[in-house]
């Protein structure tokens, strides 16, 4: 039998002609970074990756070098990384065009040990050594707006059109044609590229939607949360609408991105016992509660994130769980064999989809492992509490979180020295490029944040 | 030959010295103009600005969003973000340019002129700045094992060496540029941009980036 080329390889999987291949995968910020190639390129190195300058890991949102902390080895002076595309993630985008998503290597084989998508691998495999296997989903909200991208650059990401109306609302079906078009598009696509959603509706603030992703393997799961953004984005862009990620897009709302999660052992859920949470989810929990403090650093990424942290508003304010506690940081979801879980509420919509899973991911290995005991549930409000109920608050301010995550030896081990490190020092650098560069602290939304953070990531 | 004059102790560092005190959590622009009153305390500049009765001064940068309110009382003096209440006097300054004024004071100008020459005292020499630095930023992970400054005055190049090791680190330029980045009355990446030059690899770029940190806003 004689050999297909390249493109009638890809061509005749998809049974398309193919024009080209798309690489993807995210850089630290969460953006979705890659570049097109042709099917001949990309027959060449889809088993010995791609060059891609480690530039991508030292960039900022503005195109600044990032610096602030020793680059390990395998950075230097613009060394190159390798990208191995995943084959499993090969999908026709649109006709003539693939598109998969790789991870980043060493050229001696070893993982990037900063690379979003390894490291949620790395804790999958942890976890299964333990004998269990994750099952994540993640509740995606995001604003759309009625002009179109350019429109909204030219505006500086101000003063837009909700689309949908003026008026925050949750669930009312009595929305406007252009908003549902809109999400009908989204999930056409999605349907096409086989991403498997399970919901959508609007949600609290004006223009402001949630849209479901169904339980699958987390890295999987954040396969299909990047490219979901994309396919909005992309939707979007075709629709001359505009749609944000920012945590916070304008002075009065922000949004979240909850992670759910259970574990399974031999086909049974082990967040399920008849009378509460099992004795596997009160450690689950506890390896959440006592790395939230150094996580909060993943879950809310950038400068805008903590503006979301208002006491009775949605966002957790403090570090604490509840058995079907939707104030808490960590809701327990009890008392079902299929549906038993937990819920992280804490992430904003502008996490890194991968980073975030694994924070979540290492807080749960870490208490199972160290057979970590949940603190007491809070049955009231998890809101404003006092001080002598010696629940502590979420850190509020990204250099807080900074130090949390420095000093937080439990995600240290779980994570790695070289990601906290480098971690704490891009976001170091975040807020004093924020400060030094035209942020203000003290307005409700400074336009140096909607300039950094509306489009990307 | 010109050189950064070298500040003696005044009688004021012979006394209880001037507490600075800064916001828990505090921004860059309150970090810097506490560090920078803290040296002059150290280095006994001006202590009757510090003894003054009670005023504030707002500082405000001239081209971003930074602002600060100092405020002396009775000896003790504190630094808080933003300008929140009308201030006895204003300071608009370019904050990468060691304070200077872009706009004349507004207010008590008494007041207004002695903070502004607290926060404009001179510098150290270059070679103790230098030393003090490589103090206070050897604890930075991943620092170069030695570093090597070497000023260009009209005598020619002169050179000091502190620590021992494999990583070199080599920093050139005047030596007001040099005493500027050791005190972090400049920060480094700016001062790249107005001559100061280095020789080293990208990843010791970054990480005396983070020891210009250390010594400009104590982060």
């Amino acid at each position: 039998m004689s050999e297909l080329t390249p493109s009638e390889s890809i061509s005749s999987a998809w049974k398309v002609p193919t024009k080209a291949i798309r690489l993807e995968a995210t850089g630290h910020d969460g953006s979705f970074l890659g570049k097109t190639i042709t099917p001949a390129k990309f027959a060449s190195g889809k088993e010995s990756g791609f060059a891609f300058a480690d530039i991508l890991f030292a960039i900022d949102l503005g195109d600044e070098f990032v610096f602030g902390d020793a680059f390990p080895d395998w950075r230097g002076n613009l060394y190159d990384i390798s990208m191995i595309p995943d084959m499993d993630t090969l999908v026709e985008w649109k006709p003539g065009l693939g598109a998969v998503i790789g991870d980043y290597w060493l050229r001696d084989g070893r993982p990037v040990p900063i690379c979003p998508r390894n490291m949620v691998r790395r804790l999958v495999e942890r976890l299964r050594a333990l004998g269990y296997t994750a099952t994540v989903a993640v509740e995606i909200e995001t604003t759309l707006f009625e002009e179109s991208v350019q429109q909204a650059r030219a505006r500086g990401y101000r003063d837009l059109t909700p689309l949908g109306g003026d008026t925050g609302a949750t669930y009312h079906l009595a929305r406007s044609k252009d908003w549902v078009d809109y999400m009908e598009a989204v999930t056409d696509r999605l349907d096409e590229l086989g991403i498997t959603w399970e919901a959508w509706t609007d949600e609290a603030a004006a223009g402001q939607t949630e849209l479901n992703l169904a339980p699958t393997d987390p890295v999987a799961l954040g396969d299909f949360w990047v490219r979901t953004k994309q396919v909005m984005r992309e939707v979007a862009f075709e629709q001359d609408r505009t749609v944000t990620f920012m945590a916070k897009p304008t002075a009065g709302f922000g949004q979240g991105a909850h992670i759910n999660l259970s574990l399974h052992r031999d086909g049974e859920n082990q967040f399920f016992a008849p009378d509460g949470p099992s004795e596997v989810m009160l450690q689950a929990v506890g390896g959440l509660l006592t790395t939230m403090a150094g996580n909060t650093l993943l879950s809310l990424p950038q400068i805008t994130s903590y503006r979301r942290l208002v006491d009775i508003s949605g966002p957790p304010t403090t570090i604490s769980w509840g058995v079907n506690n939707k104030t808490a940081a960590v809701r327990a979801i009890v008392g079902h064999p299929k549906y038993s879980r937990l819920e992280y509420r804490l992430p904003g919509s502008d996490v890194n989809p991968y980073y975030a899973l694994a924070g979540v991911l290492a807080g749960v290995v870490a208490g199972i492992e160290r057979r970590m005991q949940a603190p007491p549930q809070v049955d009231d409000m998890a809101w404003c509490l006092p001080d002598d109920t010696g629940v502590e608050r979420v850190p509020d301010s990204i250099t807080k979180a900074i130090a949390a995550l420095d000093g937080d030896e439990v995600l240290r081990e779980y994570l790695g020295d070289e990601f906290v490190d480098f971690w704490v020092a891009s976001r170091r650098w975040e807020w004093m490029e924020f400060h030094t560069k035209g942020g203000d602290p003290y307005a409700e939304l400074s336009a140096w944040e909607s300039r950094r953070y509306f489009e990307f990531p | 030959m010109t050189e950064t004059p070298t500040i003696a102790p005044g009688p004021a560092a012979q006394r209880a010295p001037a507490p600075i005190e800064i916001d828990d959590d505090a921004t860059p622009i309150v970090r810097l103009l506490g560090r920078t009153l803290r040296d002059a305390v150290r280095l006994g500049h001006l202590p009757e600005v510090f003894d003054r009765g009670i005023g504030t001064v707002a500082v405000r940068s001239h081209n971003t969003p930074q602002a600060a309110t100092v405020t002396l009382c009775d000896g003790a003096v504190t630094v808080t973000g933003g300008v929140f209440a009308p201030a006895d006097a204003t300071l608009v300054v370019d904050l990468e340019a060691r304070f200077a004024l872009t706009q004349d004071p507004d207010g008590d100008a008494d007041l207004a002129d002695g903070v502004l020459r607290a926060l404009q005292h001179p510098l150290p020499s270059w070679q103790a700045a230098a030393e003090r630095f490589w103090e206070v930023t050897r604890g930075i992970r991943g620092i170069p094992d030695v570093l090597i400054a070497v000023a260009q005055g009209p005598d020619g190049p002169q050179e000091a060496r502190f620590g021992s090791g494999p990583t070199t680190y080599r920093m050139v330029g005047t030596p007001d540029a040099l005493a500027g980045v050791f005190t972090g009355a400049d920060y480094l990446l700016t001062s790249l941009d107005s001559g100061l030059r280095v020789q080293g690899t990208l990843s010791q770029v970054s990480v005396m980036t983070a020891a210009s940190w250390k010594v400009r806003f104590d982060v």
